[in-house]
């Protein structure tokens, strides 16, 4: 391996500051339009459908002005996995699914193993569908700070502190998870580095000899564990030095105030969702 | 620094950027030139951010050079795509601020042993190599090879990691701030452990430090980097001698330095711009006895 730039690949959970109608957005109206999205996402199975929903996702990125390209970058690591589940989804999954909208053809068979058009209809949904979830879930974290999405999911899980649920803690731990993507990724290409610079060789060995590869990953994991113990013991020190005691009673130096443009933004989403929803069932393909 | 010998580093207006193409683009390195002569000890200084590790990355092929510029190491062009990185990497070893993060081994002689035995080399033959190393650091062999790795201080962590990398036998030592965050004693011990695998062994050093007494103390010609360029270069006397200049770029001279020119100021001048401590010291005697 020759290029130690993880930046370049984390693109969920980085941050970019901007001015767009998107960053400016309520972040509990974005979580909320987010959720409405994915519930969606999860009900349509047609092309069009999924043409439709990405169309959507790809306005709300055009809208954030982050740079479409940097985004998906992000999936490039996930590449062979994408890759491996849809080949067996093409090959193994032809008699599972009807398709939507279409005559039923096989195109290939031999034993298990099967070709159809149910079996392509569904590679080319999947795909759609995780684009779809990519750009969601990569819009919220480059258009909201780590904090302001924690202090969202807080506010959001308010009204169920009545059923014990413990807000406070589920935000916090979100935000520290989050957090510490970026700072992991910059410690891993540090010790990659210093082990490349005694020897190790990251790119050595095929894809597929895992013994060999997973050998090279001790070499990482093990300090990348250590140097994550080591913070964590610093963040607990940390929050104790300043009188952490958890959530009852705290009060917040952000307030969030939904401004007519998040209800506009919430109530365009769920139009077009309920139309989706609504007419998921007669679209021709 | 009369006796000059072959230049092994080569450093001709180098250009780099991180994340080029991306919203997180930075501009690190603007035209740095250098040139680093087998056998002495050169530091690099310059504030946080200047573009100092991004340099000595290159020397080793961690970056490799895509823009302008060239590197050539040992006679070897580093953006050549054909070139053997890892032949590369034994002839110049890198030393990371705090090493100690790399170790994984559970025993301290076999975290050494993993760049030689990484080289193919036999059994035998490793064991020397990391006896030696131990040997050049100040860890006895017999005692520590065998201790478990977690279990050592921090001190003596960042002694095994050092290792490590001398292990490997390097040409060129390269230490990134490697000294940071230790006791003065085990600071000074580090600085004179090198400087004998420099004198005796014949490594060629290249220290890069923010602390100025250090930096003055061991390095023969210095390298002064402010915003990704070369700005100044010279012996270290010569660039203490510019208090004023080093102080536009962010940077200091060191404490006896310093009260070298508050001497001058007070109308005893010195002789010459001390950069240790004992050579203050025997001019302050000469001063006194003349």
């Amino acid at each position: 391996m020759e290029n130690f730039e993880f930046l370049r690949n984390v693109t969920i959970g980085q941050y970019f500051q901007g001015d767009s109608i998107i960053h400016r957005l309520d972040p509990r109206a974005k979580i909320t339009i987010l959720l409405i999205l994915v519930v969606v996402n999860s009900f349509i199975l047609s092309f069009t459908g999924n043409v439709l929903l990405l169309s959507w996702c790809i306005a709300l990125v055009l809208l954030s002005g982050i740079s479409f390209r940097f985004m998906l970058s992000g999936i490039k690591p996930a590449l062979p996995l994408i890759a491996i589940f849809a080949l067996m989804q093409l090959f193994f999954y032809g008699d599972a699914y009807p398709p939507y909208g279409m005559e039923a053809v096989t195109y290939w068979r031999w034993g298990m193993m099967s070709i159809t058009n149910g079996s392509i209809q569904l590679v080319i949904v999947t795909l759609m569908r995780f684009l779809e979830i990519f750009f969601l879930v990569s819009l919220l974290t480059s258009t909201t700070t780590t904090t302001n999405i924690a202090y969202a999911i807080e506010s959001m899980l308010e009204p169920f502190q009545r059923l014990r649920v413990p807000a406070q803690e589920i935000s916090l731990i979100g935000t520290i998870a989050l957090r510490f993507v970026p700072i992991f990724a910059e410690q891993m290409e540090i010790i990659m580095k210093a082990q490349a610079s005694r020897g190790a060789d990251f790119g050595e060995g095929g894809v597929f000899q895992f013994m060999k590869r997973t050998r090279q990953m001790v070499t990482l994991i093990v300090p990348l564990f250590v140097d994550a113990f080591r913070r964590a013991e610093d963040l607990i020190l940390a929050m104790d030095a300043r009188c952490y005691t958890g959530g009852r009673g705290r009060t917040k130096i952000v307030r969030f105030h939904m401004a007519r443009m998040d209800y506009m933004f919430i109530a365009v989403t769920a139009v077009f969702a309920v139309l989706i929803m609504v007419f998921r069932n007669n679209f021709p393909v | 620094m009369n006796t000059r010998g072959r230049v092994i580093i080569q450093v001709n207006d180098l250009h780099h950027t991180y994340l080029s193409g991306t919203p997180l683009e930075v501009k690190a390195l603007k035209g740095v030139t250098m040139e680093i002569y087998e056998g002495e000890v050169v530091g690099i200084i310059g504030r946080t951010g200047a573009g100092k590790s991004t340099i000595v990355q290159h020397f080793n092929g961690l970056i490799r050079n895509r823009e302008r510029g060239r590197v050539i190491v040992d006679g070897h062009d580093m953006a050549d795509p054909s070139l053997d990185v890892r032949a590369i990497r034994q002839k110049v070893g890198l030393v990371f601020q705090h090493p100690e993060q790399q170790l994984f081994e559970r025993l301290v002689g076999d975290d050494i042993a993993f760049g030689p035995k990484k080289m193919g080399l036999p059994p035998e033959v490793r064991r020397e190599r990391v006896r030696w190393a131990m040997e050049m650091v100040g860890l006895d062999f017999e005692k520590f090879k065998d201790r478990f790795t977690f279990s050592l201080s921090g001190g003596e962590m960042r002694k095994v990691a050092i290792a490590g990398v001398l292990a490997l036998q390097p040409k060129v030592l390269i230490l990134d701030e490697s000294t940071t965050g230790i006791d003065p004693r085990g600071r000074k011990e580090l600085l004179s452990r090198m400087l004998h695998l420099n004198r005796e062994h014949g490594v060629t050093l290249v220290f890069v430090s923010s602390n100025m007494d250090e930096v003055a103390s061991i390095a023969d010609r210095i390298y002064v980097i402010d915003d990704g360029r070369t700005v100044m270069h010279g012996t270290a006397r010569e660039i203490f001698a510019q208090p004023e200049t080093l102080r536009r770029y962010g940077l200091g001279v060191p404490h006896v330095t310093t009260v070298a020119y508050r001497l001058a100021q007070d109308g005893i001048p010195m002789p010459r711009v001390p950069l240790t401590v004992a050579e203050a010291e025997e001019d302050v005697w000469k001063i006194l006895s003349s």
